[in-house]
């Protein structure tokens, strides 16, 4: 914000900051910046790099650069990103909340109530509830297809990615829907009447009047759920990023080499490079509202 | 600003409060307490030892005037590896744990473990022991762990199928050319049936290395760690070998079927098939044979004693091979270094380790005794194909490489083998893949490719 704000004194600024200074440096700061050192290090939880890891400076980048499952699971990351981040989230949350616009009553409260309810109810159970909904033999998806002439799908194995991105989409798209929805809001509806009364169609006043209007919106939409969705561990409790690695997402393949195989510091690098990736997002997000700024 | 600040210190302050109100209450009791932490949970994974620990213990509360606290778990074993692990590193484990043998190595490279070498010569029960046993919870010529129960690993075949193929009973086949050729028969006289399985791929995970690729590499005369040398064999005329007779028994004689092996919960699936007799032969463990096919069980066979029969696993039959192989595993009881009383977890092991108290065990679910006078006692010998196989195989079984490296290794084994069956890769370009993967894990220098 531009000016210095003229109530409180800098000293009292800084006071009222640094409780959140200081829990930002706890638990966000220093292990970040421990993990980058970890993934320095051969560091792992068994065996004789327990007690004395040594410093292997960027070997571990290199043996990750080097792995076709770390490439892998990048590239599920990213379709499972854009399926249902992208696609799912954002443009379903931007559908429904425009739909809702026009909407009142109770079908609007009804909508906006049942995907606030699939936010808030814990992940863990969530991820059962998919288990069970989607099961070959006794899920309610089998059984509703079963009764109208389909075959049985073992969804979680025949369909692993595209199971996680329905799932994620239906666990996230609320958070789109609501911010979407008070970005309208903010939306003078003098705009979209007088456009109407001057004939302009749906998608005319998409374009030309709320999509300038909820753009800033939009883009923060997009960065935070992107964040969110690359760090998503949650379809690990769906398919455990099988079959044959086909849902294995980066937090999944950094929990497999520092869980199952116990090399903390070769799971800290590639924890670092999901870092980078992260912040080279954020960076962009930046970018475009800077340059949203100037233009 | 003011309203930012002023939240931010309340966010604050509420984080704090309860952080200074939890301290930890500890429970004073005159009464020593040893915890066990044991993967079992009643009407679940290992229930039956779950229930023999109930049994037990307050006889033995009494008898040392203690109390023993069981600390249950119900988890995958690779998940209750990284549990002990954490917990061990965070030094607040249970006193005395129930471990698999093959996690010694690295938990007592990372000092995680108590040695029990200072107990052994006081020890009655010590001489009981078969030694390779007490090699099997050493480490470095320390011990750390006393086995409690093995397993072995063998050829199980539906005797009534080999026998409609024309195979002579009992079935032993000397070398893996008689094992094609018993397949082969099956496969003539029930073209629908899958004749054979020797497990691979991922999927099958730890079942597709042991009753896998290093039952056919070490009965090829081969290792997958060459002692000596300290270094990771990559590749050999033994591995060329396990890697050909995979390639022939699925791809080019299709006596397996890649596909089931391959896809999601196939040891489930396998235990299924070979239940309903629609495999014939299949190598697996002791457990498969006491716990999976147990009459009464999901995947029990009715006169399972009278339908199911037993052979030892061959070696290939080149020069230099050995001429029977098995894999042995297990688990027992380690004891944590951080113990508060390290003397009286020791004789609460030992108390878990007597004659009677392991009889006991055997009872409720049978196993491979480690000790002689277990493997001649009379409630051994009620179970016919433990007594049966115990003296067989024992003699000549063998483990797997124990050192912190090699369950990301097994796992590129089990990769190896499903690229060649699936006919992803041919035998040689899996194998140079296989090289680089484990180059990469040890590094070059720590490799070997023997000619």
């Amino acid at each position: 914000m531009p000016g210095s704000n003229q109530f409180l004194s800098r000293k009292t600024i800084f006071a009222f900051l640094a409780p959140a200074f200081i829990l930002i440096s706890v638990f966000l700061v220093f292990p970040a910046f421990w993990v980058i050192y970890l993934g320095l290090t051969d560091q792992a939880l068994t065996g004789i790099k327990a007690v004395l890891p040594s410093f292997v400076f960027l070997k571990n980048f290199r043996v990750a650069l080097g792995d076709r499952f770390f490439y892998n699971a990048l590239k599920i990351s990213f379709i499972f990103c854009l399926g249902s981040a992208w696609l799912g989230q954002a443009l379903l949350g931007l559908v429904l909340a425009i739909s809702l616009y026009e909407l009142k009553g109770f079908w609007r409260n009804f909508v906006s109530g049942a995907a606030v309810l699939a936010w808030i109810i814990p992940e863990v159970v969530v991820a059962y509830l998919w288990i069970a909904f989607l099961d070959k033999d006794f899920g309610l998806l089998n059984q509703m297809l079963g009764a109208v002439g389909f075959s049985r799908i073992n969804w979680l194995y025949t369909h692993p990615l595209l199971a996680i991105v329905i799932f994620n989409t239906w666990r996230g798209t609320a958070f789109s829907l609501l911010l979407f929805s008070s970005a309208l809001e903010t939306i003078p509806p003098a705009f979209i009447e007088s456009a109407k009364v001057m004939g302009a169609s749906l998608i005319q006043r998409f374009f030309q009047i709320i999509l300038p209007q909820i753009r800033a919106i939009l883009l923060t939409d997009l960065i935070l759920i992107t964040l969110w969705t690359f760090n998503v561990f949650t379809p690990f409790l769906l398919t455990g990023g099988g079959p044959s690695f086909r849902s294995e997402i980066l937090p999944i393949y950094i929990w497999r080499t520092s869980f199952k195989y116990f090399k903390l510091g070769y799971g800290s690098s590639v924890s670092s490079i999901l870092l980078l990736i992260n912040l080279g997002f954020a960076l962009l997000y930046l970018l475009a509202r800077g340059r949203k700024k100037h233009a | 600003m003011k309203r930012f600040g002023k939240s931010i210190l309340f966010i604050f302050f509420s984080l704090c409060v309860p952080a200074a109100g939890c301290r930890k209450q500890e429970e004073k009791s005159s009464v020593p307490a040893v915890q066990i932490l044991e993967n079992a949970v009643p009407g679940g994974i290992n229930s039956d030892i779950y229930q023999w620990y109930l049994e037990q213990i307050p006889g033995i509360e009494k008898e040392m005037g203690i109390r023993i606290e069981l600390v249950p778990a119900g988890i995958r074993d690779e998940d209750f590896k990284a549990r002990i692990a954490l917990d061990l590193k965070g030094g607040r484990s249970a006193d005395i744990i129930g471990f698999d043998q093959f996690w010694v190595p690295e938990f007592a490279q990372a000092g995680f473990l108590l040695p029990l070498d200072p107990f052994l010569p006081s020890w009655p029960d010590r001489s009981q022991y078969y030694d390779s046993m007490m090699e099997m919870g050493s480490f470095q010529g320390k011990t750390y762990l006393i086995m409690r129960l093995t397993d072995l690993r063998m050829l199980f075949y539906h005797k009534q199928m080999l026998a409609d193929a024309g195979i002579p009973l009992p079935w032993q086949p000397k070398n893996w050319d008689a094992i094609i050729a018993a397949s082969e028969k099956i496969k003539q006289k029930f073209p629908d049936l899958i004749p054979l399985q020797i497990n691979a791929g991922v999927e099958m995970g730890e079942a597709a290395t042991m009753q896998g690729f290093l039952i056919l590499l070490y009965g090829a005369g081969g290792e997958l760690y060459d002692q000596k040398a300290g270094k990771w064999v990559v590749d050999s005329p033994a591995f060329r070998q396990t890697t050909d007779f995979y390639k022939k028994i699925y791809l080019d004689r299709k006596l397996g079927n890649a596909e089931l092996v391959t896809s999601p919960k196939a040891r489930e699936k396998t235990f299924e098939m070979f239940s309903k007799g629609r495999i014939a032969i299949y190598c697996e463990s002791t457990w498969f044979y006491t716990s999976v096919l147990k009459p009464g069980e999901s995947w029990g066979i009715k006169d399972r004693d009278e339908k199911i029969g037993w052979a030892k696993m061959p070696g290939s039959g080149a020069p230099g091979a050995p001429e029977f192989i098995s894999l042995s595993g297990g688990n027992g009881w380690v004891i944590s270094p951080k113990t508060k009383n390290p003397d009286l977890a020791w004789k609460v092991v030992a108390r878990l380790n007597t004659l009677s108290s392991l009889e006991k065990l055997f009872q409720k679910q049978a196993f491979t005794p480690t000790r002689k006078d277990l493997a001649q006692s009379t409630v051994v010998a009620t179970q016919p194909f433990i007594a049966q196989t115990a003296p067989a195989i024992l003699p000549f079984t063998r483990s797997r490489p124990g050192l912190p490296d090699y369950p990301e290794i097994s796992f590129y084994l089990q990769l190896l083998s499903e690229q060649i069956i699936t006919g992803k890769l041919t035998p040689d370009a899996a194998l140079k893949e296989f090289g680089r993967s484990v180059e990469n894990i040890v590094g070059k220098e720590n490799t070997i490719q023997k000619k």
